[in-house]
């Protein structure tokens, strides 16, 4: 084996953590925080491809575009809060079926608007060579920016007042609102963030793939198998899960073909689950 | 209409409201339209589908959004099984089967991670929805023609075709027969589910679903039966799936699609979770407004079905049917509850009583929450038909020490051993089969269920014998003074009734050991003196340790006390040695311990 290969699987490895990061770092903060699975989740990363396609072609540039995708889906998300989640609160499964009829109308609902042709953005920036190996220097711009994400996250909820308040909503919400936290607020926020970040992923993800109304549910399943793994610990929890199931699945992937790879990380997750049924973070008790 | 309802509640009301149904199928397949034939045989098809959702979510508690990739399997299986074997056998009837063996087959392994990893409620739910995910991704991927099964290739994205109908290869069933079949076919589904519910097994799955921790520590094994549950769910999906194959004679991965694991969900919450016959009703009426919205709005469908889900669980959270059984119920008729029916003679109760055994030791037993020492160190002998007390402020690690003796915390070190044996590293459910009865601090008990089967339940754990658990009810209720209220709702009881349910609950478990903790807690003065009697009582064939902080219970009970302090044991005499111990007294009054404990 020559440098440049291993340089090439270890950069494609790195690649399939990084992806399984942004697309499941939004889904994370908001069942860290509110302990709701977002059945949705797959269609805000649609939506948020959508948006970003959107004002791509408005002329704004990518970035531009995909920021403004992400803030769109991130007001989505506070009036789906505010018009279906908040009558749910105490019904963990109610949400999730709940949020589960809201993907299906999502999904059709963006048929009709966009039709269900494939709608693309070139890849920004160009391609790099490794030996033999070719990659795209985009790639690297979504391993930063999954770094950038969990980043983000580390900084909203330890460094800023609303941070500290939404995790001692999640700790103890009786207390919170003994002590004066408003926390029906905070669960509007907190699924508006969580709602931002996976607009986000979405609208990278659009520079990588193209953008058909049954985008997001390419991506969902895996993003469920790293939050649950993770468990409840927003940070700790999604990056060690997705470094574990990232990896796995980029060797995999890498020493056979990607169909394998997916399967591997479905296995690896639901033997891990069997022995740590409340996921990787679950033991530490400190949740975040 | 009462009795005309009552009737049909029997066994052979309901055989005959089976024969009913075939009947009717036989009707509408001979005197309908092929194509009407072949339409209702597709929704009972997916009422079936939708049936074993409602037995595993509504009666199991099993969250499944996999249904529908079990149904998947099934049809597949049948496919591959019928295009290589009816060649040689000249029927697909035996490829059903096989459709049903395999679907099970796969629950059960996929069960096996889910309940025996203990994964929550909410997990198993989105574990099996991924599983359909990646099952949709991979049937999708094998278009090539290398991806056969013998003679059947998977065709990937468009599916498997060429699948045999269900019958005689040479004369394989008309659409009227094959709707006689596949109601047939239901309808005996329903019946032996329907029994199934009625049995030990039913009422156990139902008390897992109501009260996880309860079941356990009245000695039901709670994986063992939600595993079970799910592999009949998976047969009972399987042959649905089979029967699919076998109607279209086809297979595509679209049964792996979210939306139709989408609709399995819509069509037994319309249905109602809690209704066998439920489940075929929502079936047909989504699969209804789907036919009418295929006509003229068909892009509109996906909304509709998205907006019903969403308004189910906003409005009728239990299901159509509930809301429609609930609205009967206001008019007066009984509808909807299975009664378990037993009218044995009274029994005396302490002929069960008189044992010899019942020694439970605890040598030097630790437990730290990590950096935490909860218990350090305990040592302490509960020999037979005594009363122990264990006694300590707040924080003196009495629930500790009394969950590690139940066995819902394991032991950092030490071991616990009943009658000799080695206990320490047996779960909950063993160590009740054992012979430990358990008190919980909160009243643990099934709170949608009557006082009466509440008391049968936990006599059917140790007895495992119907006769015997309505023999020991009957004897149990009328001890406790709750016979005649014992078809009460639990879930209507006050703090201090449920309470007492609990420890009636325990002894009707004949238990060797009786563990109780605050067993007093909430009662009235009257029902706490009721409660003294009854544990003195209990002493003569068992051995009974109860935990208390209540000095005054204590008292009253005059029972040999074991003290803890600080998470080890600081004292053991008699309640009058320790009122006159000042070390005691400092120590329930707060104030601080100057010297060390005498050893």
């Amino acid at each position: 084996m020559d440098p440049s290969h291993l340089t090439a699987v270890a950069l494609s490895v790195v690649n399939s953590i990084a992806l399984l990061i942004i697309v499941s770092v939004g889904l994370a903060v908001i069942f860290g925080m509110m302990g709701l699975i977002n059945l949705a989740h797959g269609e805000f990363l649609m939506l948020g491809a959508y948006m970003t396609v959107t004002f791509y072609r408005l002329g704004v540039g990518f970035w531009i575009a995909a920021i403004l995708g992400a803030l769109s889906v991130g007001l989505f998300g506070v009036l789906i809060e505010r018009c279906l989640i908040r009558f749910l609160y105490g019904r963990l499964a109610a949400m999730m079926l709940a949020t589960w009829g809201l993907s299906l109308i999502m999904i059709q609902v963006v048929t009709i608007i966009f039709g269900t042709s494939t709608h693309s953005i070139p890849t920004p920036l160009g391609s790099f060579k490794l030996g033999q190996y070719s990659f795209s220097q985009f790639s690297i711009v979504v391993d930063i920016a999954a770094l950038a994400m969990l980043g983000l996250v580390y900084v909203v909820f330890t460094k800023t007042r609303y941070g500290v308040m939404a995790r001692a909503a999640t700790l103890d919400p009786t207390m919170a609102g003994a002590i004066g936290i408003d926390v029906r607020r905070l669960n509007m926020l907190t699924f508006g963030f969580g709602a931002i970040l996976s607009g986000f992923g979405g609208a990278l993800l659009a520079a990588l793939a193209g953008v058909v109304p049954t985008f997001g549910q390419q991506y969902v399943g895996a993003a469920f198998m790293v939050v649950i793994t993770g468990g409840a610990a927003v940070l700790t929890g999604t990056a060690s899960a997705s470094v574990l199931l990232g990896g796995v699945q980029g060797i995999v992937s890498n020493a056979t073909t990607a169909f394998f790879g997916s399967i591997s990380l479905l296995l690896v997750a639901i033997v891990l689950l069997r022995f740590m049924p409340t996921g990787i973070s679950g033991k530490w008790g400190r949740r975040f | 209409m009462n009795t005309l309802l009552d009737k049909a509640r029997t066994l052979p009301g309901r055989i005959g409201l089976t024969v009913l149904a075939v009947i009717a199928a036989f009707v509408v397949g001979g005197g309908s339209s092929a194509f009407l034939a072949q339409q209702w045989a597709l929704w009972i098809i997916f009422g079936q589908l939708a049936l074993s959702l409602t037995f595993v979510w509504g009666y199991g508690g099993i969250f499944s959004f996999g249904q529908a990739a079990l149904f998947g399997i099934g049809a597949y299986a049948y496919g591959i099984s019928s295009i290589n074997l009816s060649p040689i056998t000249g029927e697909t009837y035996s490829s059903l089967l096989v459709a049903g063996a395999v679907a099970g087959l796969f629950a059960l392994l996929l069960g096996y991670f889910i309940f025996y990893g203990n994964v929550g409620e909410l997990y198993v739910g989105i574990i099996t929805l991924a599983v359909t995910l990646v099952l949709l991704t991979f049937m999708s991927s094998t278009g090539s023609p290398e991806y056969h099964v013998g003679d059947a290739l998977l065709g990937g994205y468009n599916g498997m075709s060429g699948i045999p109908a269900l019958g005689s290869v040479s004369a394989p069933l008309n659409a009227g027969f094959q709707l006689v079949f596949v109601v047939a076919l239901a309808a005996v589904i329903v019946l032996l589910l329907d029994q199934l519910l009625r049995r030990p097994f039913g009422r156990s799955l139902m008390a897992v679903r109501d009260n996880e921790l309860r079941s356990q520590l009245l000695g039901y094994d709670v994986r063992r039966t939600r595993l079970t549950a799910f592999v009949i769910g998976g047969v009972v999906a399987g042959l649905a799936g089979g029967e699919f194959a076998g109607w279209g004679q086809f297979a595509n991965p679209a049964v792996f699609s979210l939306q139709q694991a989408a609709l399995v969900i819509i069509w037994a919450l319309v249905g109602g979770r809690r209704s066998l016959f439920g489940a075929f009703l929502g079936a047909i009426v989504i699969q209804e407004i789907q036919t009418v919205m295929g006509g003229t709005g068909g892009g509109l469908t996906p909304i509709v079905l998205g907006a019903i889900m969403i308004l189910v669980v906003l409005v009728a959270p239990e299901g159509l049917m509930a809301a429609v059984f609930a609205g009967l119920r206001r008019l007066g008729l009984r509808v909807g509850r299975r009664p378990i029916t037993s009218n044995a003679a009274v029994a005396d109760l302490s002929e069960h009583r008189a044992k010899d055994r019942g020694q439970l030791v605890a040598e030097d037993v630790v437990k730290s929450f990590g950096g935490v020492h909860a218990v350090r160190g305990v040592s302490a002998t509960f020999p037979p038909h005594s009363v122990t007390s264990l006694l300590g402020p707040n924080g003196a690690g009495k629930s500790s020490f009394f969950n590690l003796l139940v066995g819902r915390y394991p032991v950092t070190s030490g071991t616990i051993s009943l009658d000799g044996r080695d206990i320490t590293h047996l779960k909950p459910h063993q160590r009740a089969q054992l012979g430990l009865g358990i008190k919980t601090q909160v009243p643990s008990v099934y709170n949608e269920m009557s006082m009466r089967e509440n008391v049968w339940l936990a006599a059917y754990a140790k007895k495992r014998s119907i006769a015997e658990a309505d023999r020991v009810t009957d004897s149990v209720l009328q001890d406790f003074g709750i016979a005649e209220r014992q078809e009460t709702l639990v879930g209507d009881l006050a703090h201090g009734q449920r309470q007492w349910l609990e420890i009636a609950m325990v002894v009707a478990g004949h238990p060797e050991v009786v563990l109780l903790d605050e067993p007093t807690a909430g009662m009235t003065r009257e029902e706490t003196s009721r409660t003294v009697r009854l544990v003195h009582d209990l002493a003569v064939g068992a051995t009974v340790v109860v935990v208390e902080h209540d000095m005054d219970f204590v008292r009253q009970l005059d029972s040999d006390v074991v003290m803890l302090h600080q998470g080890a044991v600081f004292r053991r005499g008699s309640i009058q040695e320790l009122r006159q111990d000042e070390q005691v007294l400092d120590i329930y009054l707060g104030r601080a311990v100057t010297d060390a404990p005498a050893t």
